[in-house]
This record gives C-alpha cells, structure tokens and sequence, in this order.
C-alpha cells in the first residue's frame, strides 16, 4: 500500500498544477538547482560527522561504551543483543542498518530481538546526524537542550521497544 | 572533541588504521552526498511546484492548529516548510523531509546564535520523527525471511507515537526551566 501514497501524491501535485496553467516544467527545474547548493553547504558538516563515528568505531570507544552501559540498559529491559544499535542508532543511519541485518542473520528475523531491534529502527532517528544537517545552515552555536532532548526520546523509544514486543 | 578522544584511543591501539578509516569515511560521505543530491533535487523541485499551486499554503493552514501551539513564536512564513517537513516524516521519507527541515531552520534563525524554542522542538520532532510506515525496516526483514514480516508495525506505531509525545512533553518542560534560569 505505502508504494502507492508517494507517487499518487507527485500525480496529484502535477495535476493540480497543471490546472492552476503553471509551467510545472520551468518550476521544477528552477526547484531542483538548489539541491545542488544545498548539498555542497552541508557536505562539509556530513563528512565531519562521518568520520568521527567512523573513528568511534575503529578505535574500540563504541565498544568500550557497549560494555559500560549495558548492565544500566538491562536493568531497563534492553536486552545486550541490542545494545549496541541503540547506541550506534543516533549517529548513523547506514550503519544502524547494517547492524539490523547482522542481527537478523545471527538470531533469525523473527525471534525477539530481531523484533525489538525493527521496533528501535522504526521509532528512533539519526539525532547527531539529523542535528549536524539541519543547523547546518543557520548561524547557530549554541544548541542548549535539544540534543540531551532526542537522545531521552532516543531511549524512551528503545525501553519502550523492549517492552512492547514482549507482549505483541 | 569526539574526534580527537577517538583519534587518541586509536593512536594506543591501532596506529595503522586511523588514517585509512579517515579516509573511507570520508569517501562514503561523498558518496552519500552525491545520493542526497539526487534526492534532493526531486524533492526540491516538487517543492517549487507545491508552493507555486499553493498547495504547500493549504497544508500548512491544514497542520495550523498543531503547528501554532508546537512552534509558538515561529513566522508564518516557516509554518508552510514546517508542515511539508513533518508530512514527509510521517510518510518515512526521511530524506525528502530534510531540505524543507533546514529550509524552516533557516526561516527560524535569529542570528543570536543560540537556537530559539521552535528550532529545538523542530529538531526533537524530527529526531523522534512519528513513522506511520516503516517501509525500510520490514523491507530488510523481509528479504532476511522473516515469516510475517509486517506484525513490527503495531508495536512500532505505539512506540513512535508515545515517543514523539515524550519529545514534545520535554521540550515544553525544559522551554519551562530555562526561562526561569534566565529570568
């Protein structure tokens, strides 16, 4: 069903454009040069923040941060299987996804940890990586508690997770 | 600082390896901005097209209620972006709600250089994004052979949704306390 609602909505928008006589043509085109801008002004902060996860990872500091809370995460219900993609979770998207499918191939798609870690994808975001993009562009410095913020949300979303695929 | 903490951590265990991971980092970053790009230019052109129809106006008169009451103090003009971008989340797409994301930063900036409430509750929804469809997730189950590959979709919706009001709870609570501290 979901592969409908986008290019349903796109038919949708052209339609209604064409009935309002715009040159939809002219518009787009005129819409998408700014991808080009806007992706070079970001690109500097994407590579800065790609690289420092990178270097987490290599160096042993994701798993030395693993090892450290993961008895605070049990004590939440977080099983340690998943401990490691609701810390990596906040700071890279490809990455988590990578983990998600390591941990499908290691406990099966449908045991429960497979079904926390889908849950944990699915009602959690790239904080650090969404935080870096979208304050890119303006001039601030100071994020006072938006992060802090997210990454409560973050692990809400993960004991929660925990939680509710133990009953469903 | 995490760089550096890293680097530091890696000089004791794996001098070889620092630069060469640097590197390839950096080289998937290029790569991943040359996806964005592509990405972006769709998204943004169909942008260009909801604001000429007007229609980018009608959504956002649509989400008025809950934007007015989430993003107090934001111009009107952002709420339009605003609407666009969490209409997206809510669709999970992701990366198409991302250039009108920062399209209503920049609307919102008030070169102070500290974020205004609104940016941070934009962010926090952002970051908590409501996912109606997890499209990705159970598509990656799927192709690991799950058996019923969508029943995650229940206990993802309730999460995400009680998440996202977590969030927003937050956000107001400590809009609550820094006021004090300053006044």
């Amino acid at each position: 069903m979901s592969a409908y609602i986008v290019p349903i909505f796109i038919i949708f928008v052209l339609l209604y454009a064409s009935y309002k006589n715009l040159n939809t043509y002219n518009i787009f085109v005129k819409g998408a040069k700014g991808a080009i801008e806007l992706v070079v002004s970001i690109f500097p902060y994407i590579v800065a923040i790609m690289v420092s996860v990178a270097l987490m990872r290599v160096s042993g500091l994701t798993d030395l941060i693993t090892k450290a809370v993961s008895p605070i995460f049990n004590f939440l219900g977080i099983p340690p299987e998943v401990s490691e993609l609701v810390l990596l979770r906040p700071f890279t998207g490809s990455g988590s996804f990578a983990l998600l499918n390591d941990i499908f191939t290691k406990y099966g798609a449908d045991s429960y940890i497979s079904r926390c870690a889908c849950v944990i994808m699915g009602s959690s975001e790239t904080v650090f990586y969404v935080a870096t993009v979208y304050f890119s562009q303006t001039k601030v410095k100071k994020l006072l508690y938006a992060i802090p913020c997210a990454l409560i949300c973050s692990l809400v979303a993960a004991v929660l997770s925990c939680l509710l695929c133990r009953f469903m | 600082m995490m760089m550096l903490l890293s680097s530091a951590a890696l000089l004791v265990v794996n001098p070889g390896e620092t630069v060469d991971s640097m590197l390839n980092a950096s080289a998937e970053a290029v790569e991943l901005c040359i996806n964005l790009c592509g990405i972006y230019a769709v998204w943004l052109g169909i942008l260009e097209i909801l604001d000429a129809s007007g229609l980018s106006e009608k959504l956002a008169k649509l989400l008025k209620p809950i934007i007015k009451r989430l993003f107090k103090g934001a111009d009107e003009k952002v709420h339009k972006d605003i609407a666009i971008n969490m209409s997206a989340n809510m669709l999970g797409l992701g990366n198409a709600a991302t250039p009108y994301g920062i399209k209503a930063m920049k609307g919102m900036d008030d070169g102070s250089g500290v974020a205004t409430k609104p940016m941070i509750m934009l962010m926090v929804l952002n970051a908590t994004s409501i996912q109606l469809l997890p499209t990705t997730t159970i598509g990656l189950r799927a192709s690991a052979g799950s058996q019923s590959p969508a029943d995650i979709i229940l206990p993802t919706l309730i999460s995400t949704f009680i998440t996202c009001l977590t969030g927003i709870c937050l956000v107001f609570i400590c809009n609550k306390i820094f006021k004090r501290k300053r006044g």
